[in-house]
């Protein structure tokens, strides 16, 4: 696989003697797309502060690129853009002025890079009209043209779809899957909507309250779900999940359900024909990430 | 670095800070010529009615001057500060009228020269507090200082490009003071007076004005003296500004703490004149250009070197720990 | 617009302005110099009166020197002064130490130096001295420069009795105090640089009748500097334009080496 473009180990905050973020952990590959997944307060701007060098971390490592941000801030800056909590932009120029300005602060982006830039989020009409006249969602596409003129090679976005209405944050998510398959940037994207990283995200980090709780890809996360037998003898069925594939089971008026990972269920109904029960209706019920995410934020309530 | 400094240039005139500067300065340049040229009319038109002569001759208003301040300062109960300030400019008259220099008819150049003088403690100040307060904080107030530190630029040089910017915009501010009074002042008197001599470096002992040590002058040539200090409290008053700015996330905050100094510095002046800490803060040793005037000094034992000096260290540590602060802030907007 | 023509106007004028302030910062500082001196030298603590009642001159020295701005050194970057310098050069010569006192006060004219000798405050300084060097009459002449010209010849004749007047007071008082001690009158240089024959005539004048009651007494040196300056004014004035700076001083300090010894 390859090497990781963003990894950040044993990352702690505190701010006035209270511990925002607890041991947060994780990393992203080249070309892939990480939702970073949380109810509000729970930490998830605090950390991608850290990240860009916004706020000193109280302990922990991050490295971009191969660079440690502490030690080699301008190397490992080099390689990120990014929109922290909303597109903020200086109000009283044009876009392209803050373009122009926030480019010449990085090595050689030409005027190409940032004409690039400017069609790539489809803002050609605007660009030289005032930011303080724009919409939300052309604000936000230039929180990402500015984002991208130094082409980055991990690009952080937190709660980019904030404000923007259904057509913007479609047209958003586009944009960004876009960048990940065609230019291989790697994105960490933050959020407090499951829909969004579902449909966006490679894999997904769950925090909540300053820790990471969960770390897996979205798929392996998606592929566990809930299966209910209606068997002739449900405890029979019970015995062998118990014995033969450790999975606890329940039995209810509905039938026998367990909680596992789908790809097994062809060798599980096998084994219960060979036993000789007979099964009169297998039912797959798919967990959402919605499902993932309360019960995991649930259990940490306890 | 010179992008980064252009960059906060284009940010300062953006923002039409000096549009709002030089609006300002343009109403109290032309208020304040107009009420010395009105001031300067009747007088003469005193004279021709006193006088019954039409030619008039400066000497007769300067004799007036000096007599009245000779009968307020024997009067029993001012008290002697006060009288001493009174004795240098009698001595200072005398000295004028000896020596044949008009110190009455007004001229573009002693304008400018006055409206420094003036400026200097307070006016000139407030206006590079306009330019800089929003220097860093206005970044933090308007959360763009997120896209500005989330660069490949280190935070000193991003704090050091706009602090250049800034002394490069004061220097530049200093200098239209000093075109605009002189050009609006010039509209009214009508009388240039740029070669006209002028005395200065008089200094005081033995609590007498000596006029050995001073020096014989044009007018120019003292304004670009009385400008240098401006200048200079212009620079030291950036530094401190760039400080508050730093500190402080909101512009307004910003601008009202450099105010309420810049005032409160005045008050403390003239009524703590007595404690000897006062004569160590920073808008207590403003007024530079009183010791190229020798006029009335509000604290005993301070000189030109000693307000320069206090000044200065004021503005190296007030640089010292913005850098360090900003280095350091978390950036939390 | 703003790259092409607003920048470079912008970054040209602030370093041509800041070049001048800067310039003219220096300058104030040394113009309001001459302030300096009497304030730096006086205690913090102590009330300005004490200090004007008692001068600092030791009752006994070697060299004294007495007079106006020139005297006090008003200009010397180093604020040595000629009195300093020349003790320096004859320590450098045989090695002795010798102490120096100075009554210099700016701003002196000859009646005021008469007054000072006669106040008997310094006495036994002027008994006890060796060596006195006077430097007086550059304010009593230099008042005159701004009348007018027809009476300007009648004025001077009356400010050059006036002065020669108080000038043989004054040594006389002092040679009542001290018959041994050997006197050194500075002569006057011209200041300014454009040649004004009226000015170089009076300069002239003052400086002979000051070396004819030079010459009277062969224990008075009368010492040129005149000439020491006459196309020196670049090198040897301060930036005043009026006082000497250390490199006049020190040519006065060197004419005084040279015809004392
Ligand atoms: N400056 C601060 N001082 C103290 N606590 C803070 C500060 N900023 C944020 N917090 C706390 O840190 C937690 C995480 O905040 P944040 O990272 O903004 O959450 P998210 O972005 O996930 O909504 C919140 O509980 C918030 O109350
Ligand atoms: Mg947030």
């Amino acid at each position: 696989m390859a090497s990781s473009v963003l990894k950040v180990s044993n990352l702690t905050k505190r701010i006035k003697k209270t511990q925002i973020i607890h041991d947060v952990s994780f990393d992203i590959k080249e070309g892939e797309i990480l939702g970073f997944l949380g109810p509000n307060g729970s930490g998830k701007t605090t950390t991608l502060r850290m990240v860009v060098g916004l706020i000193r971390p109280t302990s922990g490592d991050i490295q971009i690129c191969g660079h440690a941000l502490k030690e080699e801030y301008i190397n490992a800056m080099s390689n990120v853009g990014c929109i922290i909590e909303g597109p903020d932009l200086y109000g009283y120029m044009s876009g392209y002025k803050n373009l122009e300005l926030l480019g010449s602060m990085s090595k050689d982006v030409t005027k190409k890079d940032i004409d690039e830039a400017v069609s790539l989020v489809g803002m050609e009409n605007r660009i030289h009209d005032k930011v303080d006249v724009y919409s939300m969602g052309m604000k936000q596409r230039i929180g990402l043209a500015q984002a991208l003129i130094h082409k980055p090679r991990l690009l952080i976005l937190d709660e980019p779809t904030n404000g923007l209405d259904p057509q913007g944050i479609h047209e958003f998510r586009e944009i960004v899957k876009k960048l990940a398959e065609e230019k291989g940037i790697s994105v960490l994207i933050s959020s407090h909507l499951i829909s969004e990283v579902q449909l966006m995200c490679d894999r997904v980090s769950i925090i909540n309250k300053g820790r990471i709780i969960k770390n897996a890809s979205i798929e392996d996360m998606l592929s566990t779900g809930e299966v209910i037998w209606t068997l002739d003898d449900p405890g029979k069925g019970q015995r062998i999940l118990e014995e033969t594939f450790e999975i606890t089971s329940t039995i209810d008026q509905r039938g026998l359900s367990a909680n596992l990972d789908i790809s097994r269920l062809p060798d599980i109904n096998k084994a219960f024909f060979d036993a000789g029960l007979r099964i009169s209706l297998v039912d797959n019920k798919k967990q959402t990430l919605e499902d993932l995410f309360l019960s995991l934020t649930h259990e940490e309530k306890i | 670095m010179i992008a980064l400094i252009r960059n906060e240039i284009q940010k300062i005139l953006l923002k039409k800070k000096m549009l709002l500067i030089l609006f300002l300065l343009l109403i109290f340049v032309t208020l304040f010529s107009y009420g010395q040229n009105y001031a300067y009319e009747r007088t003469i038109e005193q004279f021709e009615a006193e006088t019954s002569e039409t030619a008039f001759d400066w000497r007769v208003p300067a004799g007036q001057r000096l007599d009245d301040l000779e009968r307020r300062r024997s009067n029993e109960s001012i008290p002697d500060e006060v009288r001493a300030s009174f004795d240098r400019e009698i001595q200072q008259l005398n000295y004028f009228i000896d020596n044949d220099i008009n110190p009455i008819t007004p001229t573009a150049f002693k304008f400018n020269a006055e409206f420094a003088e003036q400026g200097i403690v307070l006016f000139i100040p407030l206006l590079v507090v306009i330019l800089a307060a929003d220097l860093v904080s206005g970044e933090f107030s308007k959360k763009t200082i997120k896209i500005l530190l989330t660069r490949a630029v280190p935070r000193w040089k991003i704090l050091l490009s706009k602090y250049l910017a800034l002394l490069m915009m004061t220097t530049i501010l200093v200098f239209i003071v000093a075109v605009l009074s002189t050009l609006v002042s010039f509209l009214f008197f009508r009388e240039l007076g740029a070669s006209e001599p002028v005395v200065t470096g008089f200094s005081v002992f033995e609590g007498q004005l000596v006029s050995d040590s001073t020096v014989l002058v044009s007018r120019l040539q003292y304004s670009v003296f009385i400008y240098s200090l401006v200048w200079f409290v212009s620079i030291i008053i950036a530094s401190i500004t760039l400080l508050i700015s730093v500190t402080v996330d909101s512009s307004s905050s910003a601008i009202g703490i450099l105010m309420a100094s810049l005032i409160g510095g005045q008050f403390l002046q003239f009524f703590l004149a007595e404690w000897e800490l006062v004569q160590y803060f920073f808008v207590t040793n403003l007024d530079l250009t009183r010791y190229l005037t020798g006029s009335y000094q509000p604290v005993e034992g301070m000189s030109l070197t000693f307000s320069i000096l206090t000044l200065a260290v004021w503005g190296g540590l007030s640089l010292i720990f913005s850098f360090i602060i900003f280095n350091r802030k978390d950036v939390l907007v | 617009m703003f790259k092409k023509i607003i920048w470079p106007l912008i970054v040209t004028s602030a370093s041509i302005l800041s070049i001048l302030f800067l310039y003219g910062f220096i300058a104030s500082i040394t113009v309001s110099r001459g302030e300096e001196e009497p304030v730096s030298s006086e205690d913090q603590t102590e009330p300005v009166q004490e200090f004007t009642d008692e001068l600092p001159v030791a009752e006994v020295s070697d060299i004294l020197v007495m007079g106006d701005s020139l005297g006090a050194g008003v200009g010397d970057e180093e604020n040595r002064g000629f009195g300093e310098r020349y003790r320096d050069l004859l320590t450098e010569a045989d090695g002795e130490e010798r102490t120096l006192a100075n009554m210099s006060v700016p701003g002196y004219e000859a009646p005021q130096l008469l007054e000072q000798i006669e106040s008997g405050e310094f006495d036994s300084a002027i008994a006890s001295t060796e060596l006195i060097i006077i430097s007086i009459g550059g304010n009593d002449l230099n008042r005159l420069q701004i009348e007018d010209e027809l009476t300007i010849s009648l004025e001077f004749e009356e400010t050059l009795s006036t002065y020669i007047g108080n000038l043989e007071a004054s040594i006389e008082a002092v040679r009542a105090l001290n018959p041994e001690a050997q006197l050194a009158l500075i002569g006057l240089y011209n200041p300014y640089r454009q040649e004004n024959p009226e000015l170089s005539r009076f300069l002239m004048e003052w400086n002979f009748e000051t070396q004819l009651l030079a010459s009277g007494d062969d224990r008075i040196t009368h010492i040129p500097t005149y000439e020491l300056f006459q196309y020196h004014l670049d090198d040897y004035l301060s930036f005043d334009q009026f006082h000497p700076n250390g490199a006049g001083y020190q040519a006065i300090a060197e004419a005084l080496d040279r015809i004392l010894n």
